[in-house]
């Protein structure tokens, strides 16, 4: 909204400098984008907030700077001189729909159609509209002066001089001032006349009844129309016109009375024309005057600082508010028509808030009354990126919109949107790698990076029968060399040992217990089929991890083998580690025997540790795996394999004699496995 | 058989011989090879003079004896000093063969780096909490009710041409919140200690903006929620004034002024001076000196009523009890913070954006 100081000037003295009443006004509410220059005028550009109808216009904003400064509001000049034979005689209203419209004003005014003179053209330029003729001129300098929308119609193209104010019949049609033909819906009001309709109601007139240069005779319309009304037709309609911004906001109800006597009286003002007596007013759903209490001890409970009663009382005046006599502790306030947005005692205290000046309360912080803190799942997902974090890995953050089509079938099943901002971006992710991490690849691939070390922690939506479940998920991505590039040595890539390994790393880190692998009967369809493994985690599965699928890889362009994860975390979440309960060191010494195994490759490593660690006995503490090779000399389908074996006791040092019976215990367990035994 | 004085002469030659023979020791296998040649037991011409002094008369063959030993004495420091002497000589020079480049690069452990936003989220996380405030995640797939009708936005109400709002399909009705204030709803009516509250919610919202330098279709937003009896305007103040000292330093002035939101009233905008220019007006605060930070305000009373209704009584009295709510962007701190100049850099994952964030 763009007030001109000069406009502003004709109702309130204005006491300080442009910059200064810029400030106050947006420390009162009223946001003060910029202060424009226009012809040695200032031009203030006011944000005005959406419940704060009553100050899109300079009247409004007047009434707020004369509170602000505490000078006087002068009046509307609404005087005129009526002339000819009543108004009534020429024009007839009738209102068939109050829950359309509470209150019709008309007036009819004999014009002489002439451009605006130049004071009327320069305002309406420096307020943003385009100056048309002088009757249409003055509808337009109204709003903008005084806040009400009106509209004139050239009485002649009005038939059997009648306006009907009803709701459209469905499939009604009309051609709008703007040229456009318009079909209209049941729930879409209209001023008609006998028999088809004249304008959209609040929104836009219509071309049939156009004001033109043969115009003679005006039927002046301004009416209040119900908010909710004009806004679903406006929605309907897909219009937003200046008079339909104001109407759904709720206009004043005495508005009407004033817009029609204003631009009489500015029409006689500039010699374009004058009103014929009488101002016809049909008001058939008279709106109840309103009223709140206020206790002013209200007042400091909300703000936190005091504001003197006679403050309070001048702040509440100026805006219009009535204060009845009341009692001490609780006043009756009367609002004006003009502010639809207060009506309880919180927004009368709002307004005494602003206008006393929000920068007059205290700073206090409220006592406390718990401690504050994460939950511990809360600070357990922290760990979990703090400990990626620390092991080289760069977090990322993706949409959590997805392409349907890109994702495709190779993720569960998505949630799409009824109303994406395009296809690249119509569902929800039901996973994070796909496509999220790989496209976060591609995008460093093709700035020529290749060390690619990424995660993202966040949520994944599952599409389940209507309803969407949100599952907090953490995914991993590994391509391209291991390590940074150095001088020393040429890192070796990685690989899908390297995903295992953090994923392991970070439960031991976290004291999650252990993470096992369990062979997918069901890989994800982008995984390899000999290296992925489900991963399982207190005996549940609660994820995957892999080496991406060399077909999908080819597809997303990715250069290195690219090693992915990606888990479902509520319950890991959910678990709440106990702090580590500290075990005494060990007093006595361990001994240890190294082994070396040749068995089927096919062997898993698991199946192998696990008949060493049976057939061990309990002093066997520990069984490692510390080389394994394939390939010559070793025989084809087989595999070389030296294990570590540790042997302790707490209460005592083992006897060369025990350890040496608990290792042919392992080598005849092996022997009988099938392995054979190649050293010791 | 030598005589005193011939085996004196001996041990003259012979001292001379070794002194030689040690100065001429390169390494250590020389310096045994000398020991050997006169020290050693079988052949060692020390060791053969001393056999032969049996023959001499007791008191010769006691003076030559002491000059013998003298001798082996003095030859075994001999000995111990050149071996000494060679094997510092040794360590230097592998000292030397060891020396390497230390202008090459050093051999760095891959870094790793937090998300800028969720860097920038901890921090806030950690000055609320330093405050007494929970943290609380609320759904990012919302229903009309928790998104606005419940924060007094109730369908047509003109407040939510404010929103522009991304529905799912399926016409459950499901929405992506357009921002974190569902947060309040939905703790009020879960809360564990009632009417008594103290939250941030923070997290991932949507609007359907399409994405340009400041407008991201997904974003990130803190709310904060305090509700309690004598809960006050000025708490409010205190409040965000703290944070945000807190957060940017506390030479900052922070401003604020009323504004309007359907679930606060009396609503307020928070303006930081602008951390770039000071105050003084530059480009990022477009000339005025202040930054919007933050809308603010009292919790409405309708929003306390919308909360009772649901849950069926009355926990938040408005009578009894008042509370102030906030809510800021989280990639607005973030911008402001790293002069980041474009919003969608955050969610385009470039590594070579994403490693300039270091602490």
């Amino acid at each position: 909204m763009k007030v001109p100081l000069s406009w502003l000037r004709e109702f309130v003295d204005v006491p300080v400098e442009p910059r200064k009443l810029a400030d106050d006004l947006t420390a009162a509410g009223l946001a003060v984008d910029a202060v424009e220059t226009h012809g040695g005028d200032a031009v203030l550009d006011i944000d005005v907030t959406t419940n704060r109808v009553d100050c899109m216009n300079v009247y409004g904003v007047a009434r707020e700077v004369s509170v602000l400064y505490d000078r006087p509001l002068r009046p509307l000049e609404l005087t005129m001189q009526e002339a000819g034979p009543p108004a009534a005689e020429a024009l007839t209203v009738s209102v068939e729909a109050p829950d359309l419209c509470p209150r019709f004003c008309a007036r009819v005014l004999d014009v002489r159609l002439a451009p605006s003179p130049a004071w009327i053209r320069d305002r309406l330029e420096m307020v943003g509209v385009r100056p048309i003729a002088n009757v249409v001129d003055l509808t337009n300098y109204v709003m903008m002066e005084m806040g009400h929308p009106s509209h004139a119609f050239d009485l002649a193209k009005v038939p059997e001089a009648r306006l009907v104010i009803r709701w459209a019949r469905a499939g009604e049609r009309l051609t709008t001032l703007d040229g456009v033909h318009r079909t209209l819906t049941a729930r879409t009001g209209v001023v008609a006349g006998p028999q088809a309709a004249l304008g959209v109601a609040g929104v836009m007139g219509g071309a049939s009844s156009e004001v033109s240069e043969d115009t003679r005779v005006v039927a002046l319309e301004a009416a209040y129309w119900e908010p909710l009304a004009i806004r679903r037709a406006a929605k309907d309609l897909g219009m937003r016109t200046e008079a339909s911004h104001r109407f759904e906001r709720g206009a004043d109800p005495e508005g009407p009375v004033a817009a029609t006597a204003r631009i009489a009286h500015l029409l006689a003002k500039i010699g374009a024309g004058r009103a014929r007596p009488g101002l016809i007013d049909r008001y058939v759903a008279p709106r109840p005057v309103r009223t709140a209490l206020l206790r002013p001890r209200r007042i400091e409970h909300v703000l936190g600082g005091p504001v003197p009663g006679e403050s309070a009382r001048r702040i509440l005046t100026g805006l219009g508010f009535g204060l009845g006599p009341g009692e001490r502790d609780q006043v009756t306030v009367t609002i004006p028509t003009w502010r639809g947005d207060v009506s309880r005692e919180v927004d009368l205290v709002e307004e005494v808030a602003r206008h006393h000046g929000l920068d007059k309360l205290p700073f206090t912080i409220p006592p406390g009354y718990h401690v504050g803190g994460l939950e511990p799942s809360q600070a357990l997902e922290r760990a979990i990126r703090v400990y990626l974090e620390g092991a080289g890995l760069t977090e990322v953050i993706n949409y959590s919109f997805v392409s349907d089509a890109q994702a495709g079938r190779l993720v569960p099943p998505r949630a799409r949107l009824l109303n994406p901002l395009s296809d690249e971006l119509d569902a929800l992710r039901s996973s994070l790698v796909v496509p999220g991490l790989l496209r976060a690849l591609q995008t460093n691939l093709r700035q020529g990076r290749r060390d690619v070390r990424l995660f993202e922690v966040g949520r994944v939506f599952r599409a389940d029968r209507g309803a969407v479940e949100e599952v907090p998920t953490l995914a991993i991505l590994l391509a391209g060399p291991s390590r940074p590039v150095h001088w020393s040595e040429k890192p070796p890539p990685s690989d899908v040992f390297h995903v295992k390994g953090l994923l392991e790393g970070l439960t031991e880190r976290l004291g999650l217990g252990d993470l096992d692998t369990a062979g997918s009967a069901e890989p994800p369809a982008f995984l390899h089929p000999g290296q992925c493994a489900a991963v399982v985690w207190s005996g549940k599965r609660i994820g995957w991890l892999g080496a991406v699928h060399p077909d999908v890889a080819a597809a997303w362009e990715l250069r290195d083998e690219t090693l992915v994860a990606e888990l479902h975390l509520p319950t890991v979440l959910a678990s709440q580690p106990p702090a580590p309960r500290v075990r005494p060191l060990p007093r006595f010494p361990a001994v240890t025997r190294d082994l070396s195994v040749l068995c089927d490759a096919s062997v898993a490593a698991e199946r192998l540790v696990a008949w060493v660690r049976e057939a061990g006995g309990e002093s066997l503490r520990a069984v490692a795996i510390v080389d394994r090779y394939e390939g010559a000399p070793v025989p084809a389908g087989k595999v070389s394999v030296t294990l570590t074996l540790r042997y302790q006791d707490p209460a005592r040092t083992l006897t060369g004699d025990e350890v040496q019976a608990s290792v042919g215990r392992v080598v005849e367990e092996l022997r009988r496995r099938g392995a054979e035994i190649r050293g010791e | 058989m030598l005589g005193l004085h011939e085996i004196r002469d001996k041990v003259r030659a012979l001292r001379a011989e070794i002194d030689r023979a040690l100065d001429e020791a390169r390494d250590g296998s020389a310096v045994q090879a000398v020991r050997d040649r006169y020290l050693g037991r079988k052949s060692g011409a020390v060791t053969a003079l001393l056999k032969s002094l049996s023959g001499l008369p007791e008191e010769a063959r006691r003076d030559a004896g002491r000059e013998l030993n003298a001798l082996k004495q003095e030859v075994e420091e001999r000995l111990e000093t050149a071996r000494r002497r060679i094997g510092e000589r040794e360590r230097e020079s592998r000292l030397g063969r060891e020396r390497v480049d230390l202008t090459l690069p050093g051999r760095r452990p891959a870094a790793g780096r937090l998300h800028p936003l969720t860097a920038t989220r901890h921090d806030l996380e950690d000055i609320f909490v330093a405050m007494g405030y929970e943290v609380y995640d609320s759904p990012e797939v919302e229903d009309d009710y928790h998104c606005f009708e419940a924060l007094n936005m109730p369908p047509d109400h003109p407040a939510r041409d404010m929103q522009d709002t991304f529905y799912l399909e399926g016409g459950s009705g499901a929405l992506l919140r357009s921002h974190t204030s569902p947060g309040q709803i939905r703790y009020m009516l879960a809360n564990p200690h009632p009417p008594q509250v103290r939250i941030i919610c923070p997290g991932k919202c949507y609007r359907r903006d399409e994405p340009d330098l400041t407008h991201s279709p997904m974003f990130q937003q803190v709310e904060a929620l305090v509700v309690g009896p004598g809960i006050t305007l000025a708490d409010l103040k205190g409040t965000v004034q703290a944070f945000l000292h807190a957060l940017f330093g506390p030479q900052y002035p922070v401003r604020f002024r009323s504004s309007f939101f359907p679930y606060t009233e009396p609503s307020v905008e928070v303006d930081l001076a602008c951390i770039a220019c000071g105050g003084g007006g530059c480009r990022v605060c477009k000339g005025t000196g202040w930054l919007e930070i933050m809308g603010s305000g009292m919790v409405n009373p309708a929003v306390f009523e919308a909360v009772n209704h649901r849950l069926g009584r009355v926990v938040y009295d408005p009578e009894a009890v008042t509370g102030f709510a906030f809510g800021l962007g989280i990639e607005r701190v973030a911008i402001l913070r790293h002069g980041v100049e474009d919003i969608r850099l955050f969610y385009e994952n470039d590594l070579r954006f994403l490693e300039q964030f270091r602490r």
